[in-house]
């Protein structure tokens, strides 16, 4: 008997490039930026002045009573009251996914349908909470000041709110989250020991989750929105900051379509490695990446060849990226393989723990809709990227096979390959 | 009393998604004691932590309605409503008071006597 296969089976979304699949789509083939002029503390002028911001929802107040959201989520307020700011965010992101996969409650709540999440928590939440536990001297200690804001927040929340029965799980590797956690998936379902798992991404867009990373000189500080993310360009200066929430369902084959549930994309394999360098910084020669990415091609028993499209990391970050550029060519290049590079956060901004999901989800939107999202603000390709295809704008062929590529703090790597799902 | 000074600084940083009727309320109790004010927001404050929306603003219905009973009002809100009501008013509600607050009437009663200068409720 042959293993299960795992199919992308539905798709949710609340990013800075739209609040459902359709403008998403749209988004990624016009080449249209989510990222806005943003103040991360409102009238002080910060050197970092872009996000992609999340339209639709209105979360500056610290309580989620304070919060507002579009029209069409059905969730009563109650549930809110657990949550961080992107925990409202991934509950109409997974409402979104788990109708596009037409689950009902009984599959949502069998024991073999999972919940995996990657989030970095509320920090803005949990300095507030313990800012009142400090100024009131230990009187003030509101109940759901650990639940809400720590890193497993989306996990805990949306089980207890969906009734998950099956494998429930937290991953905490930074950028590349979510991606390890559709791997992770992918194994469980592939050993048979769940039917699906949900897969949630969220983050929070405050100056607590973002800002931080100014400290490393990590952001950018271009001002103008249109030119800030400009990935694997020779002029990038950073990553452009955003949250939101992208909720994926990964599902063994048979069970999608035997429901007529969509199957975007095949997951054909992953594979994933340490780079054993640095805390924060990727080798710079991408050895890493590389080692993670032969590994995910090997495990889909695919060469470098048939590769159509690669959904990079690259955050726009000047060592990042050259690291990524070097680890593509190693892998591509040398085979003389040609596929097409491009990173998707030249438009969205870098969601963190949130990227990897929102990128596969972008990804499966790719091969179910046959185009190849280009790489925006690419004037000059940075020297690094000698002999990477790199097209400035989208592509219309359709991409049989993408590998994802992800990277995350302490020099995790993770990297998946799609394809256009065939019996 | 709240100086409105404090209380412009109270209204940023802690009244954010507040209706702009209760966050004026606030503002005019700080400016003059207005006791009906008062009443407000604490009808307000209340009413925001609620999980369950009210069909009908809270100083709108009958003072006799019953916080647990008839609102659905749980710890939760109780201790979201306290710790506000301490911040706005700079006040402190002892526990053993919490359980003799049943009603609105006795929501409103007790922040009159705390915040309100000890005046009864009308």
């Amino acid at each position: 008997m042959s293993a299960p296969r795992a199919v992308v089976s539905g798709l949710g979304f609340v990013t800075s490039i739209g609040n459902d699949r359709a403008s998403v789509a749209a988004s990624l083939r016009d080449l249209r930026s989510g990222i806005e002029s943003h103040e991360f503390i409102p009238g002080v002028d910060l050197p970092v002045k872009v996000a992609g911001t999340i339209k639709g929802f209105d979360t500056s107040a610290i309580h989620w009573a304070g919060w507002r959201w579009p029209e069409g989520c059905s969730f009563s307020r109650e549930v809110l009251r657990g949550m961080p700011s992107h925990g409202l965010y991934a509950l109409c992101a997974a409402e979104q996914a788990i109708g596009d996969a037409r689950l009902t409650g009984a599959e949502l709540t069998a024991e073999d349908t999972g919940l995996f999440c990657g989030s970095a928590g509320s920090p803005r939440l949990m300095r507030h909470y313990l800012n009142q536990l400090h100024d009131s001297h230990g009187e003030r200690v509101s109940p759901m000041g650990v639940v809400s804001t720590i890193a497993g927040s989306l996990n805990f929340n949306l089980a207890a709110h969906f009734g998950i029965r099956g494998a429930v799980a937290g991953f905490v590797s930074a950028c590349a989250s979510t991606t390890q956690a559709i791997g992770y998936a992918f194994d469980e379902i592939r050993l048979g020991r769940q039917r699906r798992i949900l897969v949630v991404g969220g983050e929070d867009l405050t100056l607590d989750s973002i800002y931080p990373f100014h400290g490393m000189r990590a952001l950018s500080r271009n001002p103008d929105p249109a030119r800030a993310s400009r990935p694997f360009d020779r002029d990038r200066d950073g990553f452009v900051g955003t949250g939101g929430s992208v909720a994926l369902v990964l599902e063994e084959s048979e069970s999608a379509r035997a429901r007529g549930a969509p199957m975007y994309a095949e997951l054909a394999g992953w594979g994933q490695s340490g780079d054993g360098y640095n805390v924060a910084n990727s080798d710079p020669k991408g050895r890493g990446l590389a080692a993670a990415m032969a590994r995910a091609l090997a495990a889909a028993g695919v060469s470098p060849g048939e590769i159509d499209y690669i959904n990079a990391h690259a955050t726009s970050t000047p060592a990042g990226d050259a690291s990524e550029a070097l680890a593509l060519r190693s892998v591509f290049t040398l085979a003389r393989a040609h596929p097409y590079v491009s990173s998707t956060k030249a438009l969205t901004g870098h969601s963190l723990s949130c990227s990897g999901v929102m990128e596969t989800a972008f990804c499966a939107i790719a091969i179910a809709q046959g185009f190849i999202p280009g790489a925006a603000n690419l004037d000059n390709p940075d020297a690094a990227c000698e002999g990477l295809n790199l097209p400035q704008k989208t592509v219309l062929s359709a991409p049989r096979v993408i590998l994802k590529n992800s990277s995350g703090f302490g020099g995790s790597n993770v990297c998946l390959v799609l394809r256009r799902w065939a019996q | 009393m709240i100086t409105p000074a404090q209380a412009q600084k109270n209204v940023q940083e802690s009244l954010s998604g507040f209706p702009p009727r209760i966050t004026a309320a606030y503002l005019a109790f700080a400016e003059s004691g207005d006791l009906a004010s008062l009443d407000l927001v604490a009808m307000g404050v209340l009413q925001f932590y609620l999980a369950r929306k009210p069909e009908k603003p809270l100083d709108e219905i009958p003072g006799s309605t019953r916080l647990v009973d008839d609102l659905g009002c749980d710890s939760l809100t109780m201790m979201d409503t306290v710790f506000l009501m301490e911040t706005l008013f700079s006040i402190k509600l002892e526990d053993s008071e919490l359980p003799k607050i049943i009603t609105l009437d006795d929501l409103r009663a007790l922040l009159r006597r705390l915040a309100g200068g000890g005046a009864a409720a009308s």
